[in-house]
């Protein structure tokens, strides 16, 4: 037999053969060609525990019908699956699933998609043997009806429950979370949060998903709807750049629900709580119906015709006076592909101006184009790719809050694959709880520990033969582990141990978040992790990670929402196009410093808040109040539109189809679920009025554009790297005078971006800013949860409840930025590499 | 008959001090073990000694040893299962409690055959005076120098936590001790894979009953042929049992395997308590199924207790008199089977609150026609359709006496009341 035989088996399951990997069960073996076998405590990403005994086969020479979720395919078995014996085994477990049922379909949510409902519809007979009373579970001596929260969104009705246990061990098995048990024991065993508990971590909304029956209801879809009055629109997740596919379940203009549309190659069937509630911001209140124009001091209801007759009066007298080069664009990366498209061509081709960009939150970056960064960032990550690796490192990324998702195949990786997670962070984080060791180095000295880890592994002698490591301790200081670990704080032998695990690993994942993409220093950091990439020889072995952040941030990328391009995506805009801008244009910082300045008279803001997201509210707020016309388009009454001369209402992402790129780079379609609401627009419309007034449409149909923005999508630079290590250097900045304490500005778990605190579900897990603060941080300030912190730095002041870390164990102040009523951004000086703070309580009278 | 090797200091209240237990020729199989024999001897010798698990299920302890793979890279580990909790078996707690240092010889050796430097006694919360014994005895074999590191300067390092459960019945199948020593809640697991292989923590893991254990170094001194010589052929050596019920003189008896039963009830138990009449014997704690009057002649050991229709089982021998009502028996094991079952697999976790309901109601004397019926075809629906053997062992009582006692159950649900006068206590 060859070897390759030797992985497969040949088995017999109902009078057909089938060669299935090695492995496989017997469960498996038969879905694969179609058989499908009744269960209800199986799912295809959990260990199988044979609790619901609903998957009976009988399997020849075996005495007994054996579980075949939990039974393994041998070579030469014969199965049958639908016998006498079998059919009479699902039977009995059924009838004993009933025995306590309440049998409350006609009030039940999960009635018409309910497992039990379906599989006793299939296998059960219609009579019960049982003539007791049922067992109830009752609290509060009440009502027999049990109502019980789990936490802000998960509501248990113990009655319903089948235990099969889904909840409970994909939560700790997927999600690592312990706050769900089983308590009491036998047919009295109830599913409860551990004591003080609640389920409230941001993928809690998947054990209500995961449950077969109604014990596990969630407040958004529990008493609204049947399902089976609902249509159901593929969608994709619009809050964060992983791309989770959806399916939003609606009826006429209101979308009810959203659950997982699974996606092995992203998803694997998980969906974080953003995704899950975020839909809910489409029928939120407060939408902007209708366009606004200020009159005065009062921006009031205007037609659509007026909006746009002023925007293009205004846009045209600006430029005709002084240039498009006075006119600039902020773009919201979340938006759909042909918004952005439409929003670069409207500027490009008819403004005549460069000045576009969707890197809202962003600090002050370099302005070249084809750097080292954007090299790095263009090259192919894949999510499910992480699998394949035996060391996981992650720099600079709360990995949990900016991307669920991945983070979840990282667990996967680590917990069940063997993998080994490192994690180097200025503060411990969720996520690290599986790391092999989890490093907290000093803020803003990431690269000085980088290059110690590159120098211990050149020392060390496991560089990678394919690059030139003689000449690293002349590229980069510090150039000893000594040096790095004094100026990182980080231990020199926590240094020495990495750089071996990393030299010895086969493949290596390597991801960077949010903590370096927003960093000033980022092409320093970039090319520190470039030459441990090459000294790892992760090029031929691995991949890097620069997860982008927003929905569509790479479609952004790809479609050149940026004011410098390299030169051969700016030869296929000419080639579509037949024109491009000569001037250079200006990035987000630049166009606000150039407002402050008043060589920039007139914004046009799609979608995004830079009032409350972009670092250091102070320049910002300066830079629009200097504007001459500001123009800004959103779901919701924003800071910014609050400022703005013109005010549209922008259709949400569910009242229109169009795609993303996620952050690997995968195109995905979305449909439309509902029609936008009053007298909202897509992006691209808004863009294509705004040039019809102006000069020109910008297309005919959307649809008609849709191959360009393809074209410019499905474009691959893959640039080649140069193999060489390069330089860099350490610039250490050092907390000045009282203020001392590093502060980072996050989105908060359950939140992204300025759109999700209108989000009802979202809300009630958190509605408002808080400073995170380790506990020994805390008691220094004698704080509790919810004492009044007053929050300094130099240029600015919040005053926010604390929250007590349950990870971070340093001393940094966390603060969280996705709500309106704490413009955190105050805090950040855009010029600062590590804004520092300084903490005081606040005295109550 | 009687032969007391597990017994033989057992009357001696000072053989819990490690310096009785060595005067007594203590350690030294630990010694012997240590330095004369390499693993798989001490396998070997265990396997031609053919002792068997006295947990219950008899399965040979060499050859269990056996499965530990001898190339994993991971640790292995042993656990000694002290979480004694069947009803009727009491004889863990007798060795734990007075001669503590023959279990920590036994670990100590079976380690050593396993290539364990970590191993664990689990034992049944509800146990405080074995617990405190256990613990006692471990803090003086460490000063002694008898586990630690480097124990007899051999190189050879040991470590042994004595860990208390949290009183579930489920927690002596081997795989729910697993998850309940990892701190998961007590529910067992689908086997393969076998904790042989994939057992504590992943990791290969052999579990040993207290007794199986206790055994050990009789067999490493004095040799296997010397254990083969006392018992059967098949049921090598001697097995204590605890005998309960109504008899005369209740207790824990060493017997050399093949000793018939009627021996023990009457030669050693002193016959049925007030001059009654036998009515059934429970012969291995309370799961196995009833042997009556007429079996008595069988021989205890466990090829003959399972021609007679039922098992060896832990050695619990439960005598009931002929003023029992096996309607009242069945309706106390069934309340404490439902009470037990973990909750994890349907047919156990639902069957066995239905047959408790449709039993008390039955003993209640408000039996409906064709509860027998029902009964019986719900412990067919559980018998064998379970995660591990807690249903198997909830409903073979029940199937026994169905079988063996009818006409009582039919004259309760018939005349809503017992057949026999029915004392309603045990001894």
């Amino acid at each position: 037999m060859s070897s390759a035989d030797d992985n497969k088996v040949t088995l017999t399951i109902d009078g057909r053969e089938v060669t299935v990997p090695r492995g496989m069960t017997v469960l498996e073996a038969a879905k694969s060609i179609g058989i499908e076998i009744p269960t209800f405590c199986w799912h295809p990403k959990l260990k199988p525990v044979g609790a619901c005994r609903m998957c009976y086969v009988e399997i020849e020479k075996m005495p007994k019908l054996a579980v075949s979720c939990a039974t393994e395919a041998m070579p030469g078995m014969v199965v049958h699956t639908d016998s006498d014996l079998v059919k009479q085994g699902r039977r009995a477990v059924l009838e004993f699933i009933l025995l306590n049922h309440p049998l409350d379909c006609p009030t039940c949510d999960k009635g018409g998609e309910c497992d039990l409902q379906d599989l006793t519809f299939a296998h059960g007979i219609d009579d019960s043997q049982f003539d007791f009373n049922k067992y109830r579970f009752i609290r509060d001596k009440k009502s027999t009806f049990d109502d019980y929260r789990l936490g802000p969104e998960i509501i248990r009705n113990q009655n319903r429950c089948i235990l099969c246990y889904k909840c409970v061990r994909s939560n700790k098995e997927v999600f690592g979370e312990y706050d769900l048990g089983a308590f009491q024991r036998g047919n009295i065993t109830e599913i409860d949060t551990g004591p003080g508990q609640q389920v409230d971590s941001i993928y809690s909304g998947n054990l209500v998903e995961i449950c077969p029956v109604g014990a596990l209801t969630n407040t958004d879809w529990r008493y609204n709807i049947r399902v089976w009055k609902t249509q159901k629109v593929n969608s994709i997740c619009q809050y964060c750049a992983d791309g989770c596919n959806l399916t939003l379940w609606k009826d006429r203009q209101k979308i009810y629900r959203a659950t997982s549309r699974r996606n092995d190659a992203i998803d694997e069937g998980w969906i974080c709580n953003r995704g899950r509630y975020g839909y809910q911001i489409a029928n939120a209140e407060g939408r902007l119906t209708v366009p606004l124009i200020k009159r005065g001091e009062r921006q009031e209801n205007a037609t659509w015709d007026e909006a746009i007759e002023l925007i293009a009066r205004r846009f045209k007298e600006i430029k005709d006076k002084k240039g498009g080069v006075c006119i600039g664009g902020l773009a919201y990366p979340g938006l759909d592909s042909a918004s952005l498209y439409a929003f670069s061509k409207l500027f490009r081709t008819i403004l005549n101006s460069n000045n576009v960009d969707f890197r809202i939150d962003y600090k002050m970056l370099p302005e070249e184009p084809g750097d080292l960064y954007t090299q790095i960032t263009s090259r192919k990550f894949s999510i499910a790719g992480i699998e394949n690796s035996d060391v996981v490192l992650v720099i600079g990324s709360n990995l949990i809050n900016e991307h669920p998702i991945t983070n979840l195949r990282v667990r996967k990786v680590v917990t069940q694959k063997g993998a080994k997670l490192y994690t180097l962070n200025p503060f411990a984080t969720k996520s690290g709880d599986i790391s092999t060791d989890e490093i907290i180095y000093r803020a803003g000295t990431v690269e000085a520990l980088i290059n110690g880890l590159c120098v211990s592994i050149v020392e060390q002698k496991l560089a990678s033969d394919t690059v030139d490591a003689s000449k690293l301790a002349t590229r980069v200081e510090p150039n000893t582990v000594a040096q790095a670990a004094k100026i990182s704080g980080v231990e020199a032998d926590r240094i020495v141990g990495l750089a071996q695990a990393l030299g010895e690993a086969k493949h290596i994942t390597l991801i960077t978040g949010e903590l370096l993409s927003t960093s000033i220093t980022r092409d320093a950091i970039t090319a520190a992790i470039m030459n441990l990439a090459l000294l790892c020889g992760m090029a031929e072995n691995g991949q890097i990670g620069f997860l982008s952040k927003y929905a569509n941030s790479k479609g952004a990328e790809k479609l050149g929402v940026m004011p410098l391009l390299s030169d051969s995506l700016i030869a296929e805009m000419k080639t579509l196009w037949g024109g491009y801008p000569e001037q250079k244009g200006l990035g987000a910082d630049r166009m606000i410093l150039s407002a402050k300045k008043e060589e920039i008279d007139a914004l046009f803001v799609m979608g995004s808040d830079p009032m409350l997201c972009y670092p250091d509210g102070q320049f910002v707020r300066e830079g629009i109040e200097k504007l001459d016309f500001l123009v800004v388009a959103d779901l919701f009454e924003t800071r910014t539109t609050q400022m703005a001369d013109v005010v549209l209402p922008l259709s949400s992402i569910a009242e229109m189809s169009g795609d993303f790129v996620n952050l690997e780079g995968t195109v995905q379609h979305f449909d439309q679920a509902i029609k936008p609401l009053g007298q909202s627009m897509p992006g691209y419309d808004i863009c294509n009025k705004i040039a019809s007034a102006l000069k020109e449409p910008l297309f005919e149909s959307v649809a008609r554009m849709q191959p360009d923005i393809m074209r410019l999508l499905l474009r691959e630079e893959n640039p080649e790297i140069q193999r060489e290590l390069r330089e860099v250097k350490t610039s250490v900045e050092q907390a000045s005078g009282e203020y001392t304490v590093p502060l980072f500005v996050v989105d908060q778990a359950h939140h992204f971006a300025h759109l999700t605190e209108r989000s009802k579900s979202l809300s009630a897990f958190c509605s408002e800013a808080h400073l995170e603060l380790s506990p020994s941080m805390a008691e220094k300030l004698h704080a509790e949860t919810g004492t009044l912190i007053r929050v300094e730095s130099e240029v600015g002041k919040v005053i926010l409840p604390v929250i007590i870390s349950e990870h971070i164990d340093n001393d940094v102040a966390v603060v969280t930025r996705n709500f309106s009523a704490n413009p955190v951004n105050d805090l950040q000086m855009r010029k600062q590499r590590v804004d520092y703070v300084r903490l005081t309580r606040v005295e109550e009278k | 008959m009687e032969k007391k090797v597990l017994f033989t200091y057992i009357d001696d209240p000072a053989q819990v001090k490690v310096e009785t237990y060595v005067g007594h020729g203590g350690y030294t199989a630990w010694q012997k073990a240590l330095k004369q024999m390499k693993p798989a001897d001490v396998i070997d010798e265990v396997k031609k000694s053919g002792l068997r698990g006295r947990g219950g299920a008899g399965f040979p302890a060499g050859l269990k040893w056996s499965f530990v793979p001898k190339d994993s890279p991971k640790p292995r580990y042993l656990i000694c299962n002290a979480d004694e909790s069947e009803p009727g078996t009491c004889k863990d707690r007798v060795l734990m409690e007075h001669d503590p240092h023959g279990v920590i010889e036994g670990m100590a050796i079976a380690s050593y055959a396993i290539g364990s430097h970590l191993c664990f006694i689990y034992i049944r919360g509800e146990f405080g005076g074995p617990i405190r014994c256990m613990e006692q005895a471990v803090k003086e074999a460490y000063a002694k120098g008898y586990l630690g590191k480097n124990v007899f300067g051999t190189g050879y390092d040991l470590d042994m936590i004595v860990h208390t459960g949290g009183g579930a019945y489920i927690c002596g199948e081997e795989t729910a001790l697993l998850n309940s020593l990892e701190g998961e809640r007590g529910m067992s697991r689908i086997r393969p894979p076998f904790p042989a292989i994939e057992g504590l923590y992943a990791c290969p893991t052999v579990v040993n009953n207290v007794e199986t254990l206790a055994s050990v170094p009789h067999i490493i001194n004095n040799g296997a042929e010397w254990y083969t010589s006392m018992g059967t052929e098949k049921s090598a050596g001697t097995k204590i049992f605890s005998l309960s019920g109504h008899v005369n003189k209740p207790g824990n008896y060493e017997l050399e395997l093949g000793t018939p039963l009627s021996y023990l009830i009457n030669d050693l138990g002193g016959g049925i308590k007030d001059g009654l009449k036998l009515k059934a014997v429970i012969p291995g704690g309370s799961s196995t199924p009833f042997l009556l009057p007429d079996q008595l002649d069988t021989k205890l050991d466990y090829e003959s207790i399972a021609a007679a229709g039922s098992m060896l089982g832990s050695g619990g021998v439960i005598v009931l008199h002929e003023k029992t009502c096996i309607v009242w028996v069945i309706e106390r094991l069934i309340h404490f089977y439902r009470h037990e079952s973990c909750g994890k697999c349907t047919p156990c976790r639902e069957g066995t609150g239905w047959l408790e309901q449709l039993i008390s109601r039955i003993e209640r004397g408000e039996g409906k026609p064709g509860d027998l019926e029902k009964i019986e075809s719900i412990c067919d629906n559980i018998l064998g359709r379970t995660v591990c053997p807690l249903g198997d062992a909830a409903v073979m009582p029940i199937q026994s006496a169905l079988k063996l006692f009818r006409d009582e159950w039919q004259y309760h649900i018939d005349n809503k009341r017992c057949l026999v006068k029915s004392e309603f206590a045990f001894a």
